[in-house]
């Protein structure tokens, strides 16, 4: 067990890499030749499946494609080859039209998602038969085409397509391991939340359907090098979900776990001879149970068994946020003003917000009060772009918000938290909180497959601006716990840091306070003042009126999408008709909550 | 004439499995990838009933309807409850597995050559409006609006269609109105199941008995859905029929290998310019 946690100590690329280099060698280290020819189809297989897991385990797009993107590279590395181009070229020009491929399919994927995209993919599969027929000169219709000549050796097939996996796992775990792949998770979690970060919901998903159709081309065409050989038939449904059954087998939220996936099912079927003729009924078998018993599949299994070994078991205190006491001195935050001026939206006929005007200023707390239903969860999403307004003018410093789409409002630094908190499964509380500077930061896709300088620069400088966010909330102490399990005034404040860590012009916070026990309420109230005072502008709704009052510096009240009433927290709790919409009663003389309160120099 | 006969023939087996995809679609907001999976079964009961015990094909019904429900019921307690709370990808691939399976187990009991079926109905030809038809066309086709528009006055009629109705609008608070959200999810896929199987000896005669016929129907129907908009079933016999009219007259004029590549075309046509379908309401996304 120790040696075993000593090699966890070990740069985690390490044991991969050595396996794939022995795997690279093993015809010359006894491997025989009909374990080659095995091998050389579960590389390939690989190839692809681990390709679909980007954009099927960690985008969450549930695209069936790959086999179309795998017969085009079949198809185009199979002509090219007739017309007498050399393997290597022939393999370039069919990873180039898997990806041109890509994005055509990519396209109606952006508007796509769950069933519609999973259809059309679908669609695209049973299209093969029907496309080579339509060119039929080429492709040589539902006969195929053969190949002739050119030919690589058995061994030389296995070096080029384990040379292929190695190199392309290689560049995918780099890929998901950066911030990149965490964009994915974000997008799979919740588009809103990635388009609240500035994340380009559009732009990241047809990356991501781009880079996983590249592969698949490859693995197309290496096939076409081993078989020589190539016909409609080798394309069907059936293959699409064997490819779906291994990814799930291996875990679809994993890079490495495709070979395993796959290397299962190719054995399987090679092994036992009855599985043939079982096969469909064994991948459906596989699809329902690992969804329902282990959705992360074999790569779950292991990392479980990593953690345990190692120790690093996820353990959660009681408390998991210490009470903040002294206030440190943080970093100017660049607030700027907002100003709403005659706001209305209508949904079908139904105002859910008339005619509202309301100004928050930088270094103040603007709350926003009002009951269920009065509107004030629609202005939130009328200010951050999600909705546009019917009517009126929504300015942030000297930028119209009107009329720009939601992740460049993001980007113009207007951050928000939601009322559930959304933070994505599968990243840690500091990678939640460093995903606030994706958007305006990250390295480009080249740069992070190949680990340049410059992404690790940027990692490093993520890294430091979110522990000092984490720092000022209070939860730098979380940064390694995965965020998803935390209990849920953690998260809470996870929620504020990510906003925070991104320089944001205007913080929004949507019920920030609510599930949360009056210690935490004490704490985040804390949080708020400090940045605000810190120059932020922030607008807060809430329910918890003592709350909004303590940090409040002016409240605005709404009431059936419509302002009732504005003014400093002292002159709202006098006031009678918030109290006779809102609060029921008007509070008597010493019940008045003093502001500013004094909150954090007790 | 012919032509668009055949048309709507097709296009009422489309129509059929997309009734089926809006009842479960309705009563639980779930899609149900394997719904043409059960039309499949029951092709190959009706066949059974026929040529391998020597039964009158309206044994089938019955039976069908029984073997129908009680896969539908195992499907959803089994493959779709289980992942109710993991989200919508869960889901998928726990249908696909189901659909996948059934089709798997399908092949292994009746192997994979295409098996011609004697339904209810007979093959005797008429002369209508000076188009050749026969009499189990007929019956698909009358089955078909049956079902539809009996579903269509149901839901919007009885109680417990409204309840379905008002499940698929707001689960919670359908929960809170006093509405057993979990039965009306398994019995939607019990009804589902049960009527697509009991309708294989009524469309085996045009469908013919095919272990792998539900690949390519369970995204014509999806289409056919798509078309009318997700839910509606009188928009389902819009998009059903005019799909398979559609895809009828490609095959005459242009030849069989530009139906798919048509029809794929028209998939994005619909999903992408109005993915609300005919009937159906846009709604405007709400966090």
């Amino acid at each position: 067990m120790r040696t075993l946690a000593i090699a966890r100590q070990l740069p985690s690329w390490l044991w991969p890499l050595i396996a794939g280099l022995a795997l690279v060698a093993g015809p010359w280290i006894g491997l025989n030749a009909v374990w080659t020819r095995q091998l050389t189809l579960i590389a390939i297989y690989t190839i692809l499946v681990a390709s679909l897991n980007l954009t099927f385990g960690y985008a969450g797009l549930f695209s069936l494609g790959q086999v179309a993107m795998y017969a085009l590279g079949a198809y185009v590395t199979a002509i090219l080859m007739v017309h007498g181009w050399p393997i290597i070229p022939s393999l370039v020009a069919a990873m180039f039209a898997a990806g041109v491929l890509g994005v055509i399919t990519g396209l109606p994927g952006l508007r796509l998602a769950g069933w519609g995209l999973g259809m059309t993919s679908f669609f695209l599969v049973i299209l093969t038969p029907d496309i080579a027929q339509v060119f039929q000169s080429q492709t040589g219709g539902l006969f195929g085409l053969a190949i002739f000549g050119n030919a690589l050796s058995a061994k030389g097939v296995y070096l080029a397509c384990a040379i292929s996996m190695v190199v392309v796992l290689g560049l995918l775990r780099n890929l998901v391991s950066s911030s990149f792949g965490n964009s994915l998770r974000v997008l799979r979690q919740s588009p809103v939340l990635a388009t609240s970060l500035g994340l380009n919901v559009h732009g990241l998903k047809l990356k991501s359907f781009i880079l996983s159709s590249i592969p698949a081309g490859l693995a197309g065409g290496l096939y076409v090098i081993l078989d020589h050989y190539v016909s409609p038939d080798s394309f069907d449904l059936t293959l699409g979900v064997l490819f779906i059954a291994a990814s799930v087998l291996g875990g679809t939220e994993s890079i490495y776990g495709a070979f395993f996936g796959v290397a299962v099912i190719q054995f399987l079927t090679w092994r036992v001879t009855a599985f043939q003729q079982y096969s469909l009924v064994a991948y459906g078998l596989f699809l329902v149970l690992g969804g329902v018993l282990f959705s992360r599949g074999i790569a779950g299994i292991a990392r479980d068994f990593g953690n345990r070994i190692t120790r690093k078991a996820i353990v959660v205190p009681d408390r998991l946020a210490p009470r903040l006491t002294t206030p440190d001195a943080i970093a100017p935050i660049p607030g700027q003003l907002l100003q709403l001026t005659e706001v209305t939206k209508d949904f079908q006929g139904n105002r859910a917000v008339d005619d509202v005007s309301l100004t928050a200023g930088p270094g103040q707390v603007t709350g926003l009060v009002g009951p269920n239903g009065s509107g004030k969860t629609t202005l939130l999403n009328l200010i951050s772009g999600l909705y546009q307004p019917t009517a009126g003018d929504i300015v942030l410093g000297e930028q119209r918000l009107r009329g720009v789409a939601p992740h460049r409002v993001a980007r113009g630094g207007v951050a928000r938290t939601f009322q559930t908190p959304i933070i994505p499964a599968g990243m840690t509380c500091l990678e939640v909180v460093a995903s606030a500077g994706y958007a305006n930061d990250a390295p480009g896709i080249l740069a992070t497959m190949l680990r340049l300088p410059a992404c690790g620069r940027a990692n490093r400088s993520r890294r430091t601006s979110a522990l000092e966010t984490m720092r000022l909330v209070g939860i730098e102490h979380l940064a390694e716990q995965p965020a998803s399990g935390l209990p849920l005034g953690s998260r809470r404040r996870v929620e504020v840091a990510r906003a925070l860590a991104g320089q944001p012009r205007l913080v929004l916070l949507d019920e920030p306070a609510s599930g949360l026990d009056e210690g935490e309420v004490d704490d985040l109230a804390l949080v708020i003042r400090r940045v605000a005072d810190a120059g932020g502008t922030v607008i807060l709704v809430e329910h918890n009126f003592r709350m909004v009052c303590e940090v409040s510096d002016r409240i605005y009240v709404l009431e059936s999408g419509r302002l009732l009433a504005q003014g400093t927290p002292d002159e709202i709790q006098r006031d009678e008709a918030v109290a006779a919409s809102y609060l029921g009663q008007l509070p008597d003389a010493e019940e008045i909550i003093p502001h500013p309160n004094p909150v954090g120099s007790e | 004439m012919l032509t668009v006969w055949l048309g709507i023939c097709t296009g009422a087996v489309y129509t059929l499995v997309a009734v089926g995809f809006n009842m479960v679609f309705v009563a639980s907001g779930t899609f149900n990838f394997a719904q043409p999976q059960y039309l499949v079964v029951g092709t190959f009961i009706a066949y059974t009933a026929v040529f391998t015990w020597g039964l009158s094909p309206w044994i089938a019904l019955p039976a069908g309807l029984v073997i129908g429900a009680v896969s539908g019921i195992a499907q959803e307690r089994l493959a779709i409850r289980p992942v109710a709370a993991k989200g919508i990808n869960a889901e998928l691939v726990t249908m696909v597995g189901w659909a996948t399976a059934m089709e798997g187990i399908v092949l292994l009991i009746w192997g994979e050559n295409p098996l011609a079926v004697n339904g209810v109905a007979s093959n005797s030809v008429l002369m209508v409006f000076g188009t050749r038809v026969t009499v189990a066309e007929i019956v698909i086709v009358a089955f078909t609006l049956a079902v539809a528009l009996g579903l269509h006055f149901w839901s919007h009629r009885s109680l417990l269609g409204i309840a379905c109705l008002a499940t698929s609008e707001d689960r919670d608070s359908a929960m809170l109105r006093g509405i057993n959200v979990k039965l009306l999810g398994v019995g939607a896929f019990a009804v589902a199941g049960g009527v697509l199987a009991l309708a294989g000896p009524i469309a085996g005669p045009i469908t013919f008995a095919v272990y792998s016929f539900g690949n390519t129907v369970v995204l014509y129907a999806f289409l056919a859905m798509a078309i009318g908009g997700f839910g509606h079933n009188i928009g389902a016999v819009v998009g059903g029929i005019s799909l398979g009219i559609f895809q009828s007259e490609i095959s005459l004029y242009l030849g069989d290998k530009w139906v798919d590549i048509l029809t794929f075309v028209l998939l994005l046509v619909v999903l992408l310019a109005r993915p609300q379908g005919l009937f159906g309401q846009r709604r405007e996304r709400v966090i």
